[in-house]
């Protein structure tokens, strides 16, 4: 039996992200979440320059890309679909970046301890993957002081997506006591915990929170071509995503 | 420091509330034997969010009639003083501080700018005070000078979804009603009574912690019990609201050592 999100995102991939992929490696720009928010205006991204970087739940690895053309040593993407980690090496091939793949789930990843300075995900581990296991993997993962920063869904987003009829609202579909694990009609299955679990899944994994961006869409922004589940609209009132920074104690 | 506009607008509310509810449900607050949390009463021994006050110097900034001051005094407190810019609060504080005989230190002060010498608390604390009614871009600043280094901050607000769902009377509903951008200080009018109170949203009130040498230990969400009931007083959220939402969060911060 397949895994729910590997046959999720097997079939994303011939539907859109496999066709996006090359256009995505050759951007010279690394840009956030679904309104391509310019890293340089958010200035969350620890200096990569000669670091060894993990990417769990990396797709097409795009961001990996992004991250070895900064400068990255060493750039690992990890994945559990064969078919997005297909078009990560087409395009790697390409590009000629040198990026190293493992298909795993980021629940396990089979690689040593302390092997690498930072760990990235975008909409990755970070909303597919249990956050009570793919953290201490992350924090197994890191070297002391190393970095960790990922991408997923705000909180309040999750709280007003609609069970079936996309998009988000302006109402609260579902309490947030108890949100955790989610598993959206013929998608796979998703993750999402409050601010309050975060901070203390983070801290109990020996990380210090650095930092929290609460993502709002620019003026200009237009709900995005695929991932409408959020308006712009809705995305210049509220935050639709938001980027956790932590780092892992000396 | 020149006293902000909403500074006496925030005063006379509270004079206010002293008259109606606060000054008559002190000796009950004071008198009680456990420390609990917020609307719902969530006794601290089942949070465990404070840190050990025994011997520990603290200020509690927008200590109304410092019932939370006498509970860390009563925890093992070493010092305590309670900061608070009403009068008729701290009328009813000073009173039951005679009679439960605990000796708090009472002073009238905003807590954007308080008559005490830098570096000299272990503890910074606020249940509703400084942490929703003074701007945090000067209260928190005010809270690290306060603190010696490695001192603690520990504080309890609103939930910003509470504040995003708030119409304009009456508790917080199941609709966003508020943007999230730009949300910081709000202008409230209830009837003849006006004021202010400050509620930048998560990521914005860490930045300012952060700018000010904190580093994040502890973030508490509140909900009600199952058992809970609706406030006699403080008219929202509502206990069904906060069943299902988060309506109090409590932050717990430790000052940088250098």
């Amino acid at each position: 039996m397949t895994d729910p999100n590997v046959e999720a995102w097997t079939r994303a991939n011939a539907d859109y992200t496999d066709a996006r992929a090359e256009e995505k490696w050759a951007q010279d720009e690394i840009t956030w979440g679904i309104w391509d928010v310019p890293e340089s205006r958010l200035g969350v991204l620890p200096d990569v320059a000669d670091r060894d970087v993990v990417e769990l739940g990396c797709g097409t690895a795009y961001f990996s890309a992004w991250l070895k053309k900064r400068g990255a040593r060493r750039v690992v993407g990890v994945d559990p679909t064969p078919a997005q980690l297909e078009t990560a090496r087409r395009c790697n091939e390409r590009f000629g970046l040198g990026l190293e793949f493992i298909e795993a789930f980021a629940e396990d990843v089979p690689l040593p301890d302390a092997s690498f300075d930072f760990v990235h995900s975008e909409y990755g581990a970070s909303i597919w993957a249990d956050p009570k296991r793919w953290i201490p993997e992350a924090a197994r993962l890191l070297r002391p002081g190393g970095d960790l920063v990922f991408l997923r869904n705000s909180t309040l987003a999750i709280l007003c997506s609609p069970d079936e009829d996309l998009p988000t609202t302006e109402a609260l579909q579902r309490p947030q006591f108890g949100m955790y694990r989610f598993q959206w009609p013929g998608e796979g299955v998703e993750y999402h915990l409050p601010h309050g679990e975060w901070i203390r899944l983070l801290r109990g994994n020996g990380f210090e929170i650095v930092d929290l961006i609460e993502i709002q869409a620019p003026a200009h922004a237009e709900t995005h071509e695929r991932y409408d589940y959020v308006t712009a609209e809705w995305g210049r009132k509220w935050p639709a995503e938001e980027i956790w920074s932590a780092r892992k104690g000396a | 420091m020149q006293e902000p506009e909403y500074v006496p607008l925030n005063r006379a509310s509270w004079t206010l509330a002293n008259a109606e509810y606060t000054d008559r449900a002190a000796r009950e607050e004071w008198g009680r034997e456990e420390i609990v949390w917020g609307h719902w009463h969530l006794p601290e021994r089942e949070l465990g969010v404070l840190p050990d006050v025994s011997g520990k110097d603290v200020v509690e900034l927008g200590c109304g009639t410092a019932y939370f001051g006498a509970w860390l005094k009563r925890a093992g407190a070493r010092r305590v003083v309670g900061v608070d810019l009403t009068p008729a609060q701290l009328d009813t504080a000073r009173r039951m501080d005679e009679e439960f005989g605990l000796g708090i230190e009472l002073i009238e002060a905003n807590a954007e700018d308080v008559p005490l010498p830098d570096e000299s608390f272990d503890l910074v604390f606020s249940e509703y005070g400084a942490s929703i009614w003074c701007d945090p871009a000067l209260w928190i600043k005010e809270a690290a000078r306060l603190l010696r280094p490695e001192g603690e901050l520990v504080f309890m607000r609103g939930s910003t979804l509470r504040i995003l769902c708030l119409p304009d009377e009456g508790p917080a509903t199941d609709r966003l009603l508020i943007p999230q951008k730009g949300l910081y200080r709000i202008d409230w009018q209830e009837g003849d009574m006006a004021g202010s109170d400050f509620h930048p949203p998560t990521a914005e009130m860490f930045a300012i912690l952060r700018e000010n040498g904190f580093e994040l230990l502890d973030f508490r969400e509140l909900y009600a019990p199952d058992d809970a009931v609706d406030h006699e007083y403080y008219a929202q959220p509502t206990a069904e609201w906060a069943r299902k939402w988060p309506a109090e969060e409590i932050w717990r911060l430790r000052l940088r050592s250098s």
